[in-house]
């Protein structure tokens, strides 16, 4: 009698299925092959030897597959995939990864932490009016290069080139505006009532900063938080220009896989590999958050 | 009566351009249910916030237990406040969100403890104790808005419209709920709400606003009885008042007031008219329960112009109709009982009850008598 069912319901089941719908799952396909091809690319690129980088008719499996260029990445003085000629110039991949996972985070962290209370200020006193908020835009306004030499002085004067904490600063200043902005529209969507109300309970405006406004836009501090990290992770025309040696991060690598013969496209894209694994983490770490935080504003008011 | 327990002088809140509050005296008493009633916008809800020290007065002070408290922080004043949106703590628990208060004054836990547990017995709330306030439904959710203002035992207890968000039925049911607590605790209630039956059936008391200014402070019988001006007649009262724009005329010794073909004899009340009256157009108003057909007139023994009107509408309600009459082109409802024989399109005369008419001047909108004859 069961078995008669599933089998009578088979048929049911896929008819429910409309040519909208269909076309709707291949439009869906279509989107994530756009967006999942160079990353698939780059994996695949990862593990070919020399020969194939660049090899038409191009292939997606690797026919030779090889792990050394991932092995280049941390003992440079192998010749890539055995070619004798293909020797990289570059240091192993371990300082730069260390400078990348002090400097991304902490620039982060300062940058969200002071866009938030700066947003707080914003948002509940109106320090600054109208203007200042905006005027923390021009950061972003002109081409980065326009900073560059002027800070190149005070970095000069200061001692900052080429050290971690010049990278963190001059991340932190960069990403402020951002924090300042998106932290901005997370606590302007919490109601002013339940600030209000938790001060006729008789607390202070700090605890109610501290127990009543930060916990409900946790959220988008994570938001914030996971952008700006990807800023910061990804940066490379201020870390080219700021370190040398010392503060050198993972983009900043990536550009050093360049040998007599042309670039190694194979270690560029195994550090590609390597260096998304952080952010892929980071996002999946505050996925809940993520979808709570763009929520919230719809349930309440 | 002495000082009040609220006292409000002079009293004056401006945003920018716009003026909020104007001028507002006001003097509460301690145990009193105070409505304050007015369209919104009216500054009824500014008026609320500044007692609460949510906003600051451009002029004029507040006065608590005779003492000004124009520059006490919020925090120090003692005074609950439930919002209309309900201000819950919504990534708390109810059992967090009913002990906030007295967690920030730094009561011992066991006393917290005690006076949560009391707090949700009471509001029946037991069961939601470890649900997040985010997934209450609206009643609980008012409960626990009630409930952790309460817990601290407030000297006074704001309530901004606070049953805005319920459905019809358990509106009248929480109207009776709150003002029975408010008896109970014996606390100082102001209510704001745009409400007017929800004002005439909860306060003792109910302050009408209109554009920033204090209309009338009355009790609800007298508001509804008396309405000194015509904003407070068109307001309180369901359906509202009938207005008709008459002229006032002396004719030898005698005086009317006249529509059209109709006249209303008013020669006994000659020097009320001429000593309120500036020009000579005034409004009549005469609610719709006040409009009698003739037979019952007669029965009673009252005694006024009869008008002719046609029925243009007929509203059954459960013991009562609506009939809105036509008369001259000038809509007049009239409430009358269930078994009143009436149709569209049939002639009706009717009276207006002689001591319960209202008369108001045109120009300055204020009452000259009320219910007079």
């Amino acid at each position: 009698m069961s078995e008669e069912q599933l089998t009578e319901g088979r048929p049911g089941t896929r008819s429910r299925m409309s040519v909208g719908q269909i076309l709707r799952w291949l439009g869906a396909l279509a989107i994530c092959l756009v967006v999942l091809l160079p990353v698939v690319w780059v994996l695949s690129i990862s593990f070919k030897p020399p020969q194939e980088w660049l090899a038409y008719p191009p292939t997606i499996i690797p026919v030779e597959a090889t792990t050394s260029n991932y092995i280049v990445l941390f003992q440079p003085g192998n010749p890539v995939g055995g070619v004798a000629t293909m020797v990289s110039s570059a240091e192993p991949v371990t300082q730069a990864l260390i400078n990348s996972l002090i400097i991304a985070p902490l620039a982060t962290a300062a940058s969200v932490l002071i866009g938030f209370f700066a947003a707080y200020a914003v948002s509940r006193y109106r320090v600054g009016g109208t203007f200042m908020p905006f005027f923390t835009l021009t950061t972003r306004m002109f081409p980065p290069v326009a900073f560059a030499v002027p800070l190149l002085v005070y970095y000069r004067i200061l001692g900052l080139i080429d050290t971690r904490l010049g990278l963190i600063l001059m991340y932190t200043g960069f990403t402020v505006a951002f924090s300042l902005w998106m932290m901005k529209g997370f606590i302007d969507g919490v109601p002013r009532h339940i600030e209000e109300a938790a001060i006729l309970d008789g607390a202070s405006p700090w605890r109610v900063l501290f127990t009543i406004t930060l916990p409900l836009v946790r959220g988008g501090l994570a938001s914030t938080a996971l952008f700006v990290f990807i800023l910061n992770w990804t940066e490379f025309l201020f870390a080219l220009v700021f370190t040398s040696r010392e503060a050198i991060t993972i983009p900043v690598q990536v550009s050093h896989y360049v040998g007599a013969v042309g670039r190694f496209y194979g270690p560029q894209a195994a550090l590609g590999i390597v260096a998304s694994i952080p952010v892929v983490v980071a996002g999946y770490l505050i996925q809940q958050h993520l979808v709570t935080g763009f929520t919230f504003g719809l349930v309440r008011e | 009566m002495g000082e009040g327990f609220i006292l409000l002088k002079g009293l004056r809140k401006e945003f920018g351009e716009l003026v909020a509050v104007e001028d507002l005296e006001l003097k509460v008493q301690e145990g009193e249910f105070l409505c304050f009633l007015g369209p919104s916008g009216c500054g009824k809800t500014t008026t609320l916030r500044m007692i609460a020290g949510l906003e600051i007065p451009t002029a004029g002070d507040i006065f608590l237990r005779g003492e000004r408290i124009n520059d006490l922080p919020p925090q120090q004043r003692n005074v609950g406040f439930v919002f209309q949106n309900y201000a819950l703590f919504w990534h708390m628990t109810v059992r967090a969100n009913l002990a906030f208060g007295l967690m920030v004054r730094g009561a011992p836990r066991s006393e917290i403890e005690r006076e949560v547990g009391e707090m949700a017995r009471w509001l029946e709330l037991e069961d939601l104790l470890e649900t997040k306030a985010s997934r209450l439904d609206l009643s609980a959710m008012q409960r626990v808005a009630l409930g952790r203002t309460l817990v601290t035992r407030p000297r006074v207890l704001l309530l901004d419209e606070p049953l805005n968000n319920f459905r019809p039925g358990l509106r009248e049911i929480m109207r009776g709920e709150l003002k029975r607590l408010q008896k109970q605790l014996g606390s100082t209630m102001i209510y704001v709400t745009h409400d007017q039956e929800e004002a005439m059936t909860m306060g003792d008391r109910i302050l009408v606003m209109s554009a920033g200014r204090k209309v009338q402070l009355a009790a609800p019988r007298e508001l509804y009885r008396q309405p000194n001006s015509l904003f407070v007649a068109g307001f309180i009262g369901r359906p509202p008042m009938n207005l008709l724009e008459v002229t006032y005329a002396r004719e030898g010794d005698r005086a009317f007031l006249r529509k059209g073909e109709l006249a209303w004899d008013v020669t006994s009340l000659r020097s009320t008219i001429e000593g309120g009256l500036r020009g000579e157009r005034a409004v009549l108003g005469v609610r719709p329960e006040h409009v009698l057909p003739v037979e019952e007139a007669d029965r009673r023994g009252l005694e006024n112009t009869v008008v002719t009107g046609k029925v243009d509408l007929v509203q059954p309600l459960a013991r009562k109709k609506i009939v809105d009459l036509i008369m001259d082109g000038t809509l007049i409802k009239m409430v009358v009982s269930s078994d009143f024989p009436v149709a569209k399109d049939d002639q009706v005369e009717v009276v207006f009850h002689p001591q319960e008419t209202h008369l108001f001047d045109k120009e300055t909108e204020r009452a000259i008598y009320n219910g007079l004859s």
